[in-house]
């Protein structure tokens, strides 16, 4: 045997003998652990021709185009992904490494392997629903959050109906589990701003009536997490339509009053980057403006005394002195 | 196969084993009911944390690591403010904990090489799956009762595989790293163009041998500042033995214990950590290079660790049994939690 004889194979014959082998893990019949020993042999094999080793470079542009192309043509992507829990521990993350090199694939200006992606949505979908098995969610999380980053994908994953899915994902009682899905959650909703804008305009309703129960949740870090989030959203300027609808709603201010006081203090602190909003809106429905009027003397009070332990945030207390002249300031709409 | 859930009435808490993580957590001797087997619950106060980040990085890269010399994760989930952690009970605690108690002086020779061995073959996996731990030291390097040794503390730690590449260097500081820069290469504490890689944590495991040698890790007690220029000049930490304690003509040990300026570490550990203890990072060996060392192949027949880390004794719900102390810290949690604002809002 040739003392490199391993590393020679040529990109069709390493994908062919991996999708031979991924192919017999699915049967589970009899050859099972050797196809289980295959799996992760080749995988490994192409890792290497991806990332180099500590002591061999990546392959060259060509070999890894024509791996690219093999993997393309036999479809083994999704293959791979199909069957990932039937493969071992280290090969899941391989696989993992796998999809995410070739997806950053590039010929000038072109993504290969986004375009493939674009083709085969099931790809996608069957990611997605990998959260909800214990042993690759973690592996398929990183494979989304990488795939989120191009405008293509993101978008057939926020507009289809699994996108929902998410919402009971970020929840789940594993806490690894969720904060990966918080993440990919996250991506989603804020990398293409303009992308993220129109979703969030066109499926208002939706979203936010699903997005309520999140800042509802009894589970702590789900209900910070997606608290900051909120905040964070209102604030892009790209979604001021959304924000304008948000802090119309009294219901969203009274939750947010209530989360102001919540024993927390991280809740509190992001709950205040929310009731700023409303408060500093200089067209205020008048069922909003009602509530700040009612409660206007307690809520100087409070936030007199709110968080004043943070003497080093400037902007936070310029933020705070503002909104207490606002609302000091607050007078009800003469009527006609 | 113990299956651990993620439903906190699994577990029943027995006693407090220490606070960890800068007081961020607690670390609690508890009992999986379903399987009585005796296991570590780490409670994290993620309102407390700064960095809350950090915690869910380091338990989903963690969850993502299969060594027998890194300590696994079984299972987390969250309670009220708190996140929780369930990993196998390391009996013998951290090495820490072992050169506080009992080994004040430094651990026997033996032991430090049976351990370093253990924390290179942890590490060697970690480098090649393509992370930096950046964050070795006696504190992270957990011993059970079978003398099992398991590496942990991956929250600082970070990826070399980045932008869909094996990166040659890393430029990124650690976050909230002030505890461990005594560990830390020069490179890393540098912050320069050059930036660092797997090979810094090779200098920390020579910080780490000094440490587990000495009792006390190098550059203790000294200024930031000054321990910086010192490794940025190449001034290697010592292995404190007859061979490297100066006596001064007047029979006087500076700072030493006698102990310590008799002893004599064998030639082999010294080369280790000269080794590990290079300025110039891509002088220093590898960990699957360090683990080829001849001085890693003497066979220690018949050596066992716990025997070795003897008078110190594992833990175990008999010694450790303190429910008292549980409900205790319970209950001022809980006052510290009561509600103590009085504004209802007028709706």
């Amino acid at each position: 045997m040739p003392l490199f004889g391993k590393s020679q194979k040529s990109p069709a014959d390493v994908v062919k003998a991996l999708k031979e082998a991924v192919n017999s893990l699915e049967k589970g019949d009899k050859k099972a652990e050797k196809a289980q020993e295959d799996v992760s042999k080749n995988l490994v094999l192409i890792k290497n021709m991806l990332y180099g080793t500590s002591d061999a470079e990546p392959q060259t542009d060509i070999i890894v185009a024509q791996l690219a192309q093999e993997l393309y043509n036999s479809n083994l992507l999704l293959l791979l992904i199909q069957n990932l829990n039937r493969i071992d521990f280290e090969g899941k993350k391989d696989v993992a490494q796998v999809f995410n090199n070739i997806l950053r694939r590039q010929i000038g200006t072109r993504s290969p392997t986004v375009e493939y992606i674009c083709t085969k949505p099931e790809i996608l979908f069957t990611l997605m629903t990998g959260y909800e098995h214990q042993e690759i969610a973690l592996n398929c999380g990183t494979m989304l959050r990488e795939c989120a980053r191009y405008e293509a994908l993101a978008k057939i994953m926020l507009y289809s109906d699994d996108f929902y899915n998410f919402f009971k994902y970020v929840e789940v009682s594993t806490f690894d589990i969720a904060s990966d899905a918080f993440s990919t959650f996250k991506e989603l909703l804020t990398r293409h701003k303009i992308l993220c804008a129109d979703f969030l305009e066109t499926n208002y309703d939706k979203v936010f009536s699903h997005y309520q129960r999140l800042l509802n949740s009894e589970n702590y870090v789900t209900r910070r997490q997606s608290l900051k989030l909120l905040g964070e959203l209102l604030l892009d300027r790209h979604n001021f339509s959304v924000m304008t609808r948000y802090i119309s709603n009294p219901d969203n201010l009274k939750l947010m009053m209530n989360m102001l006081k919540e024993r927390s203090r991280n809740i509190q602190f992001e709950a205040f980057h929310v009731f700023k909003v409303f408060v500093a809106n200089p067209n205020k429905p008048k069922p909003i403006l009602d509530i700040l009027l009612r409660n206007q003397d307690k809520l100087v009070e409070f936030l007199m005394k709110f968080h004043t332990d943070r003497a080093e945030d400037e902007q936070f207390n310029d933020e705070k002195a503002y909104l207490i002249r606002q609302i000091k300031e607050l007078r009800p709409i003469a009527d006609h | 196969m113990v299956t651990y859930q993620p439903d906190n009435s699994y577990y029943k808490k027995l006693s407090i084993l220490g606070e960890c993580c800068n007081g961020l957590a607690i670390v609690y001797l508890a009992k999986h009911v379903p399987s009585q087997k005796l296991v570590a619950l780490k409670k994290f106060n993620m309102d407390k944390a700064k960095h809350a980040n950090l915690i869910q990085q380091e338990v989903i890269l963690t969850r993502q690591l299969q060594h027998s010399n890194i300590l696994p994760y079984f299972v987390s989930y969250v309670i009220d403010q708190e996140v929780c952690v369930i990993s196998p009970l390391m009996e013998f605690g951290s090495c820490r904990d072992l050169l506080n108690t009992h080994f004040i002086e430094g651990l026997p020779e033996s032991a430090i090489a049976i351990i370093i061995k253990d924390v290179l073959e942890g590490l060697d996996y970690i480098h090649k799956k393509g992370f930096i731990h950046r964050a070795l030291r006696a504190s992270h390097i957990l011993i059970s009762q079978t003398g099992h040794v398991c590496l942990s503390g991956l929250r600082y730690s970070c990826p070399i595989i980045y932008n869909g590449k094996w990166q040659k260097q890393i430029h990124s500081f650690p976050e909230s790293t002030m505890e461990n820069l005594n560990w830390l290469g020069p490179e890393v504490l540098e912050q320069n163009l050059q930036g660092y890689n797997e090979k810094s944590d090779i200098y920390s495991i020579g910080v780490v041998l000094c440490e587990l040698a000495n009792g006390t890790e190098p550059f203790a007690g000294m200024p930031i500042t000054l321990m910086l220029i010192e490794k940025v000049r190449g001034a290697a930490p010592q292995l404190l033995d007859s061979a490297t304690i100066p006596i001064e003509e007047n029979d006087e040990i500076n700072g030493y214990t006698l102990n310590q300026a008799n002893r004599r570490f064998s030639e082999g550990l010294h080369q280790i950590a000269a080794l590990c203890l290079q300025r110039e990072p891509s002088h220093r060996p590898s960990a699957s290079q360090l683990l080829t060392h001849s001085y890693m192949k003497v066979h220690r027949r018949g050596l066992s660790l716990p025997h070795l880390l003897k008078p110190a004794i594992p833990l175990s719900d008999k010694v450790a049994y303190n429910p008292d102390e549980v409900a205790d810290l319970e209950t001022i949690q809980r006052l510290n939690d009561l509600e103590i604002s009085s504004y209802e809002w007028n709706f």
